[in-house]
């Protein structure tokens, strides 16, 4: 069991290594300009520089590649990063007072975010403000923040019955004190095992939004505008297809992977709260 | 055990269901086969109408699917631009070319039941100027009276000569109504077409069923179904399976390979009024420079453009008329492709501008291609997609808010949008106004002289860029007949449609 | 429990309701006037104030307000502005062929995932069972649109063997409804089963592990036996609370199928009505969406109750 875990870790972490890495390169190199397009060099063939070829527009398919790896991780960061930042206080202050009204209100509220799926808020947030990456990214980040509270709630109510936080309480302290020192530190690798899961979600909900024109605008590169927009090739070029459709699903793969790798590997206590997704 | 009986139950449902329908030819829409009386055809269009009422609702979605096929008017346009008869059998020019006088063919029945005389003449053009809500409906402004003379002739005078009245005629605002049928022109049109409105299911097809009381010859097909997709590959894959036999519009040429198989498929390719423009605007900065829409027009390379946007289908023109018009001149070589030029033009300077597109597959398309050649010249455009039309009518068209903006320009002799200031182009040149006046009013020879000046002060002004004429572009099945090569009407022209076996 | 059923009604209706102010606020932030839309761009300013006053626009919001959902509690959406139909025969049409598509995907879902999960649970310590298991993680990893687009590749455009889509009412003809939904079905499917493969399998490994299926064992069942005997219940409440969450984002998340598939569904009408600034079309919609998701939490919570006796 602990063996399979680690190798689950290990292929995640390798594969969310390779995105992170792609992305990191893109900044200061890419074998070409990602969005230059050149009738000339128009569905080009790989090889000769042009390790996968080129696109209808003649753009290289790799270096749109490792751009598309940054917008990835952009959404993907901004997302979660806004869903951890709203949803772990409010889980964690629902779980310290379990029986308290605002416990109840926060929960219900939770509840109602929770009716608005992605989708549905990146639509609406699109049709007020016009479609785009940020449009996209606080509106998957709003609809994960449900996800967060749940989780960290669940951690908290599990730390919070824990001797040593008893022990902190009889000894008089109050309660913002022992949620910084004592409550989040416990939660952490639980929230780190729902980041990773959530990170996943992001990567799907923006490739779906791309495919509707609800993404990322053009020319900026995204594996999920790459996908919709070599539909019309799959027959002739199938490799347009193959290649962004591939990145999505092994990048998808590696942070449900290490998702659920660490939560093996960093706290086998409380491997009963499971990620949400 | 119980979970392996589920499987083979799943795996027998979906082989069941396969064969079942695989020999049959198409399902939805698709040929009933058969007897010749009883066909049917399914095209695939893009943009469903909102209504079914043309005259109070922009787009050319609904003249697409009715005029000609459901609403006729007294004169229509022939695929070789010229007007012919239609409800009218002739009609008589006064020697001032003031006084219209139609003669109306006899026998014809609105799909009601009711006759169609020239009270229905008068009601149907004093509408236009009572009832209308359309822009365009200004076209009309030139009609002084419409009178009855008898039941079958109708007299039209005018308050000057105009060339473009006729030709007018010939759109839908010519189309005839009922004086008993306009109660719900949105979703019950009555007209005196070969076709009439049969089912409308929204968000899916609209089916329309020959008019058995049709004055003229009697449609070939029995119903044709027009089926919409928002997608270009799920219409791609529609006529490759079977579930329709047209794509009237094909939205991604570079798949054009799939039909290649001249067994199977056929691919008509013609010329549109849509002049796919990347407009400018001229009323603020930097665009207001005339030197730095000049540039413009000489650092995009438009065979490359054309070539990777949209596959190389369509045609290159330097101003906005279409080759199938009278008036044509080939202008594409008035400003050649050359980024030193541009650079010149532009002094040095660099700008940083807001192209905002709708999002259509070709103007999306373009605008990429756009973006990159400006970018060697030293302007950078930022693409900004407005989904349409709501989004981008709202933004660009009505407020004016943009740089830069590529759309499709597709009624049919609209090169007088450039006359009107007021006009999203924000394009303001008086002797413009004045060469399009004359031409309205002058004999035909006058008319063609003005309409060519006109056209070339557009492009030496470079009041917009010409990319490309919109091709007409439509694949269907091997056996389809009376495919229009040319779509230089506001409809699809269904009335020669069929199909053989 | 009748005191639980009580108070969790109040709370589903007035979630409802603050769901109803909320949609009808954002929306007033749509740019764009309705009358101005409907009008184009021509319009004189006494005929947009006219227009404005047949629509009702011309109110202040809180009347405004009062008025829809004062509607919509007698099924009442009001009409397009846009396309002058009434929204609430559109929007229960849809809803109609994107429930179809929704529950016929869950049940290739859960026709997946349960004997696979249960597998995969039972199996754990063997590579079949990793296999299983690896599998599902990568059907998890495909966007919902990619497998639909592969499958209209392979069995329409290839094998011919199936529509490559469109919607045939099943009054029309049950056995063309019927071909025009598999492929949808097995797109929505796959992926969910895959995801609920992972949920099914813990939550099977969690009962496995659990004294009284020890206890069962030792009394000389067989694991199987064991695990169909007293197991299934315990498991399914986990199960049926994904299923629940499932349900709710697919009713919305189905769009991108209803795209591929050229299915005239909600998320279909959803996108056509922002696309053409319809916007009472758009708000009920999104209503009805939200309030579907609500219904959906609600049922879940009960059944959870209903399910797993140390909550009764």
């Amino acid at each position: 069991m602990r063996g399979r875990a680690n190798a689950g870790l290990l292929v995640g972490g390798t594969l969310v290594g390779l995105v992170v890495l792609a992305a990191l390169v893109s900044f200061f190199w890419t074998p070409h300009d990602p969005t230059f397009v050149d009738a000339a060099r128009k569905l080009r063939e790989p090889g000769g520089g042009y390790p996968l070829g080129a696109d209808k527009f003649g753009r290289d398919t790799f270096s749109q590649l490792m751009v598309g790896a940054r917008t990835t991780l952009y959404v993907g960061v901004v997302a979660v990063g806004i869903a951890a930042l709203v949803g772990t206080p409010l889980g964690v202050v629902a779980g310290m007072t379990p029986r308290g009204w605002l416990s109840e209100l926060i929960m219900r509220v939770n509840d109602l975010v929770f009716a608005f799926p992605a989708l549905l808020l990146a639509v609406m947030l699109g049709a007020v403000y016009g479609p785009g990456t940020l449009t996209a990214m606080i509106a998957i980040g709003v609809a994960t923040v449900p996800a967060f509270a749940r989780v960290a709630r669940a951690a908290t109510l599990q730390v919070m019955v824990t001797d040593y936080i008893l022990a902190a309480r009889a000894a008089g302290r109050r309660r913002p004190g022992i949620a910084v020192r004592h409550v989040l530190p416990n939660i952490g690798s639980v929230l780190i095992v729902q980041a990773s899961v959530s990170f996943a979600i992001a990567i799907l909900a923006e490739a779906a939004l791309s495919f509707l024109g609800f993404g990322t605008r053009p020319p900026v590169p995204s594996w999920g505008r790459m996908l919709q927009e070599s539909q019309e090739l799959l027959f002739s070029t199938p490799r347009l297809a193959l290649w962004p459709g591939l990145a999505i699903a092994l990048a998808v793969l590696g942070f449900n992977l290490l998702g659920d790798g660490l939560r093996d590997f960093l706290d086998p206590k409380l491997r009963r709260i499971r990620a949400e997704r | 055990m119980r979970r392996i009986g589920i499987w083979l139950a799943a795996g027998g449902l979906l082989l069941a269901a396969a064969a079942c329908g695989g020999s049959a030819d198409g399902g939805a829409g698709g040929g009933a086969g058969g007897s010749s009386k009883a066909q049917s055809l399914a095209v695939g269009f893009v943009a469903e109408p909102a209504n079914l009422d043309f005259t109070s609702t922009e787009g050319a979605a609904i003249p697409q699917a009715l005029l000609v096929n459901v609403y006729e008017g007294l004169v229509k346009l022939g695929q070789d631009g010229r007007i012919v008869p239609l409800l009218a059998e002739k009609w008589d020019v006064s020697a001032d070319r003031r006084t219209y006088t139609f003669t109306l063919r006899e026998n014809v029945k609105f799909t009601g039941g009711a006759p169609f005389t020239a009270d229905d003449v008068v009601f149907s053009l004093d509408r236009v100027r009572t009832d209308w809500k359309l822009k365009i409906k200004s076209q009309l402004d030139v009609i002084d009276t419409v009178t009855k003379k008898d039941d079958s002739t109708a007299v039209v005078t005018l308050k000057r000569p105009s060339n473009g009245f006729l030709y007018s005629m010939a759109t839908r605002l010519g189309a005839m109504f009922s004086r008993t049928g306009v109660a719900d022109l949105a979703n019950k049109p009555v007209g005196t077409g070969p076709y009439a409105l049969s089912s409308w299911r929204r968000g899916d097809s609209i089916q329309l069923d020959a008019n058995p009381s049709y004055w003229g010859t009697k449609p070939p097909l029995s119903s044709i179904t027009l089926k919409y997709f928002k997608d270009a590959t799920a219409m791609n894959n529609a006529l490759l399976t079977g579930g329709i036999d047209v794509i009237s519009s094909v939205q991604a040429p570079e798949s054009l390979q799939q039909f290649a198989d001249p067994g199977r498929f056929q691919t008509v390719e013609g010329t549109t009024n849509g002049e796919v423009v990347l407009s400018m605007n001229n009323g603020r900065p930097p665009f207001d420079d005339k030197k730095v829409r000049q540039a413009v027009r000489h650092a995009i390379d438009h065979k490359a453009l054309l070539d990777t946007a949209w596959a190389g289908r369509g045609q290159l023109i330097g101003s906005m008329v279409p080759p199938t018009d009278p008036w044509y001149e080939d202008r594409t070589g008035d400003y050649p492709y050359d980024p030193a030029k541009a650079k010149e033009l532009l002094g040095g300077k660099t700008y940083t501008v807001k192209m905002r597109v709708p999002n259509l597959p070709y103007a999306v398309n373009s605008a990429q291609v756009v973006k990159s050649q400006l970018a060697q010249v030293g302007i950078t455009a930022e693409i900004e997609p407005l989904e349409f039309p709501a989004r981008w009518l709202d933004q660009v068209f009505t407020k004016g808010d943009y740089d830069l903006s590529i759309i499709n320009h597709v009624e049919p002799r609209d090169l007088g949008i450039f006359a009107d200031g007021s006009y999203y182009f924000g394009y303001d040149n008086l002797e413009f106004g004045k060469l399009l006046a004359a031409a309205d009013e002058g004999t035909e020879q006058q008319q063609a002289d003005d309409l060519k000046q006109a056209a070339k002060l557009l492009s030496d002004d470079a009041a917009a860029d010409w990319l490309f004429l919109f091709p007409n572009l439509i694949v269907a099945k091997k056996g389809v007949t009376g495919l229009p090569e040319n779509a230089i009407a506001e409809s699809f022209d269904f009335t020669a449609l069929a199909k053989q076996q | 429990m009748t005191l639980y059923l009580v108070r969790r009604l109040a709370v589903l209706i007035a979630s409802a309701a603050v769901a109803a102010v909320a949609v009808f606020a954002f929306m007033a932030l749509l740019p764009g006037d309705p009358a101005e839309i409907a009008l184009g761009v021509n319009a004189t300013p006494e005929a947009v104030a006219e227009l404005r006053r047949q629509f009702g626009t011309d109110r202040p919001p809180v009347a405004q307000f009062l008025d829809w959902s004062g509607g919509l509690l007698q099924g009442d959406f009001g009409t397009s502005y846009v396309t002058s139909a009434p929204i609430g025969p559109q929007i229960s049409d849809r809803l109609g062929v994107t429930a179809v598509l929704v529950l016929g995907g869950m049940v290739v879902a859960l026709v997946l995932a349960v004997p696979l999960g249960t597998f995969a649970a039972v199996h754990h310590r063997d590579p079949l069972g990793a296999v299983v298991s690896a599998a599902s993680q990568v059907g998890i990893a495909i966007p919902a649109f990619l497998a639909g687009i592969l499958l209209v590749f392979v069995f329409a455009v290839r094998a011919q063997a199936l529509p490559s889509g469109g919607y045939v009412p099943f009054a029309d003809d049950p056995g063309e409804w019927l071909r025009g939904l598999l492929l949808p079905w097995l797109s929505l499917g796959l992926v969910q089963g895959a995801v609920l493969t992972r949920y099914v399998r813990s939550a099977v490994l969690d009962v496995m592990r659990e004294d009284y299926l020890r206890t069962a064992r030792a009394k000389g069942r067989g694991r199987t036996g064991a695990l169909w005997r007293h197991g299934l219940r315990n498991a399914s409440v986990p199960v049926v609370t994904v299923l629940g969450l499932q349900l709710a984002t697919l009713l919305i998340g189905a769009v991108v199928v209803e795209r591929v598939f050229v299915i005239p569904g909600l998320g279909d009408l959803l996108l056509n009505g922002v696309a053409g600034r319809d916007l009472l079309l758009v708000q009920g919609v999104v209503m009805v969406l939200v309030a579907a998701v609500l219904l959906i939490n609600f049922v879940v919570d009960v059944a959870y109750r209903v399910l797993d006796p140390r909550l009764r």
